[in-house]
């Protein structure tokens, strides 16, 4: 067991991680919500007028931040380094595992946030529209990388049992977690 | 008769989640101004609704439909349209608060089972015959403010009504009688009894206040500080904290989630009918935790096995990071 606070990434996986801040993964994560768009239009109907909203997502333990917009079809993800965050109308920052444990239903937003492993400041009503049209989506990885068919169901699988094994690895406290 | 497990959902992945982690019962509600629980990209459709109920159905499992706001007067029209829209789900029941709702539904919709919402506060013996005599109502959920002993003393003055009791036992606490409470009015000029949602998140701010920690504020007002890491409340106004007295305490309400599971065997001694999780916001990783923890409490009791600790199995999940039984066994300060 490592002793990282709240389920952040050992050091040393930090510092392998950097490199991933220079990749182009702005256009690929936007690539890869628009074709959900396509795919499940009505996903994004939850979201009403919070899908112009923007989204800074600043996962703790990594060197880089996103922006999302999550508006359908002309949805937006950006990368930024930590040394130049732009504003944005909802900020939420905490451990990326825990962070992408919201994303597939792994954790409950809400728990995550009493227990102060999430922190989030700016418009709440956005942040919460958001909440709860990701809760509702069911994602899926191969949802986001666009997978379908037998190849999908063997890769959600092996990502979540690796997300699932790291969070063990790290400690990541247990609020919610499915079994 | 088991106790009967009433579990939230806000969403039909909630639902489902809900279903399959044992629910008896699943409460939901509409899009709109005629749920109490009107967030933000939160609830149903009419068409989700209805596949809902399917999937309900094919489980075993009813789904109890919340029309539970207060009607506008002269405009009722999305309050009728709800209604009629739980009867074409094919919805159990529905949970009305308001009176002109509930005269409605019983002229329109004979044959739709009528719930008295919390919204209604109905704690007395008068007030539960005269929903039952005049609307029909089945069953009445009760406000969070009795203790065990008057809820026992107002089933057997019900009894001979036939009108089931429903208490919460699980999640956010209300420390006052609902739908009478306009604290929040006063802060944001919205009323949860009216548009769904007492801290309406468009009020809401968490503001960093750096080595400070976190302040919490509702319409400007802020509610409560917390330090560093140490575990946030959302900002209710009931559980803020006040200076009174040259004292600065959480006058109403400490921040803390109801957790009444090791109080089971006496609700069942009470007579009460259902057993309610409260948490339409919350996500379905919570639902599933949560609903499935008190299901195997509810089996454990029926078959007479021992208490499963509910208290520790689900001390992770609730706001404040602390628990308490609420009023059902409350010293008043
Ligand atoms: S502000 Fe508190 S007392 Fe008032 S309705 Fe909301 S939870 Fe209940």
């Amino acid at each position: 067991m490592v002793d990282q606070p709240n389920g952040e990434l050992p050091k040393v996986l930090q510092i392998l991680a950097r490199p991933a801040g220079l990749l182009p993964l702005g256009i690929v994560l936007t690539q890869a919500v628009r074709r959900m768009a396509r795919r499940r239009p009505t996903l994004f109907e939850r979201l009403d007028e919070h899908r112009h909203a923007s989204f800074l997502v600043e996962p703790s333990d990594l060197d880089f931040a996103f922006v999302l917009v999550p508006d359908g079809e002309q949805a937006s993800v950006r990368s930024y380094s930590k040394r130049a965050l732009p504003s944005a109308d909802v900020h939420v920052k905490g451990p990326i595992l825990m962070l992408l444990g919201l994303l597939d239903g792994t954790f409950d937003g809400d728990a995550l946030f009493f227990n102060r492993v999430l922190s989030v400041s700016g418009k709440t009503d956005a942040l919460v529209a958001l909440r709860n049209t990701i809760e509702d989506a069911e994602l899926k990885p191969s949802d986001l990388l666009g997978v379908t068919g037998r190849g999908a169901a063997f890769l959600d699988s092996a990502v979540l049992r690796a997300l699932a094994s790291a969070r063990r690895v790290v400690g990541a406290p247990n609020m919610g977690a499915m079994p | 008769m088991s106790l009967e497990l009433v579990c939230p959902a806000g969403t039909p992945s909630a639902l489902r989640a809900a279903v399959d982690a044992g629910a008896h019962s699943v409460y939901c509600g509409f899009r709109d101004e005629t749920n109490a629980r009107n967030f933000p990209g939160l609830n149903f459709s009419p068409a989700e609704l209805k596949e809902g109920v399917r999937y309900a159905h094919q489980r075993g499992a009813k789904v109890l439909v919340a029309v539970n706001t207060f009607a506008k007067a002269g405009a009722m029209e999305p309050w009728k349209k709800a209604v009629a829209n739980v009867e074409a789900a094919g919805a159990d029941a529905i949970i009305v608060a308001d009176i002109a709702v509930l005269d409605h539904a019983a002229r329109h919709h004979p044959d739709l089972r009528l719930h008295l919402s919390v919204q209604a506060a109905a704690a007395t013996p008068e007030a539960i015959a005269f929903y039952a005599d005049t609307f029909g109502v089945r069953r009445v959920v009760l406000p969070r403010v009795l203790s065990v002993e008057e809820i026992k003393k107002l089933n057997s003055a019900v009894a001979s009504t036939g009108v089931e009791t429903e208490v919460f036992v699980f999640g956010g606490l209300c420390p006052m009688a609902e739908g009478r409470c306009a604290l929040s009015s006063y802060a944001t000029g919205k009323s949860p009894n009216l548009v769904g949602v007492c801290s309406p998140p468009d009020f809401v701010e968490y503001c960093d206040e750096g080595a400070d920690g976190t302040a919490t504020r509702l319409g400007g007002f802020t509610i409560d500080r917390f330090a560093p890491g140490a575990p946030a409340g959302y900002p209710t106004l009931c559980k803020g904290s006040f200076v009174a007295g040259g004292k600065t305490s959480h006058l109403f309400e400490d921040p803390v989630s109801l957790n009444a599971a090791s109080l089971l065997p006496r609700l069942r001694e009470a007579g009460v009918t259902a057993l309610k999780i409260e948490g339409r916001q919350r996500g379905k990783g919570y639902i599933a935790e949560v609903v499935r923890t008190f299901r195997k409490a509810v089996d454990a009791l029926e078959a007479g096995r021992p208490q499963v600790e509910a208290e520790a199995m689900l001390a992770g999940l609730v706001e404040g990071g602390r628990q308490t039984s609420g009023a059902y066994q409350k010293t008043w300060r």
